[in-house]
């Protein structure tokens, strides 16, 4: 835990629970677009095929805003 | 896992439409599954770095492989436990509440740090760990041609490590990415420097 943001962190040498884990997930995602804005997703991969078909034409479900985690 | 359990479980994974729960989720039931037929599977690649960075990264698919003991497990047994849980297809390859499973064989791993563990809602879920898809996915982001969408995956976790959300093991990191499989030691050094400067945070193998 840390104790200053009251954020988990994902540890090394424990495991983290669901809850603490959902916690920092809205802080996690904050990082990540501020580092990549445009998404780091793969467009294409060799399961494409299948994940379009099952997906209505994309690669998986839509992913949830920042400020809804 | 009871009948009822496994029925309970499917449904709330069929239900769910975040994509990264839903993965991790379904990966816990999986994990569970195997585990009482004495395997223990770890999750790697895209929903593994989605764990991490919540990086909108992941597709619909969850890459599983096996943790311990290092073997296959036989075909017949892969069906018998899918089968338990409502899946369709096999042997490698299942369709299960929406999502795609892969399984795809004894993972590997160079990195000393422990693999890390989430308390899924149905079961310990394994995640490969932080430092190894870090310096792979800067190993893909630069040979065999510049992998733009590997570069921003690698930014991402160095920025979730750098940042303090993720607990890293730095020399760990180091050594790896200076190991005769990866060979990507100048390329880490110069991203981590990127990093650090772009979100003002301590460079960890700045001596001062």
């Amino acid at each position: 835990m840390n104790s200053k943001s009251e954020i988990p962190t994902i540890p090394i040498d424990r495991p983290i629970s669901w809850e603490d884990w959902l916690k920092g997930r809205q802080a996690r995602r904050a990082i990540s677009e501020r580092l990549a804005p445009q998404g780091s997703q793969r467009p294409t991969s060799s399961s494409d095929r299948r994940l379009r078909r099952q997906f209505n034409g994309q690669r998986g479900l839509p992913f949830r805003k920042t400020e809804e985690l | 896992m009871k009948r009822e359990q496994i029925t309970t479980a499917l449904a709330d994974i069929r239900a769910e439409q975040d994509p990264t729960l839903k993965a991790q989720k379904l990966a816990s039931l999986c994990s569970a599954a195997f585990r009482e037929r004495g395997f223990e599977l770890v999750v790697v690649g895209g929903s593994a770095i989605e764990f991490y960075t919540e990086g909108a990264y992941t597709s619909g698919d969850v890459d599983l492989c096996v943790l311990r003991p290092a073997q296959t497990i036989p075909l017949r047994l892969r069906q018998e436990v899918m089968g338990e849980l409502a899946a369709e297809g096999g042997p490698r390859s299942w369709q299960v509440a929406g999502l795609f499973v892969d399984l795809l064989g004894v993972v590997e791993k160079e990195c000393q740090t422990p693999i890390r563990q989430l308390q899924g809602p149905y079961g310990a879920v394994n995640l490969i760990d932080p430092e190894e898809l870090l310096v792979e996915r800067l190993l893909v982001a630069v040979y065999p041609s510049p992998n733009p969408s590997a570069r921003a995956c690698a930014k991402e976790l160095l920025g979730v490590a750098l940042t303090g959300r993720v607990a890293v093991d730095w020399a760990e990191v180091q050594k790896l990415a200076a190991a005769p499989g990866y060979k990507v030691l100048p390329e880490l050094t110069e991203l981590i420097r990127e990093v650090a400067n772009e979100l003002k945070v301590r460079n960890p193998y700045d001596s001062n």
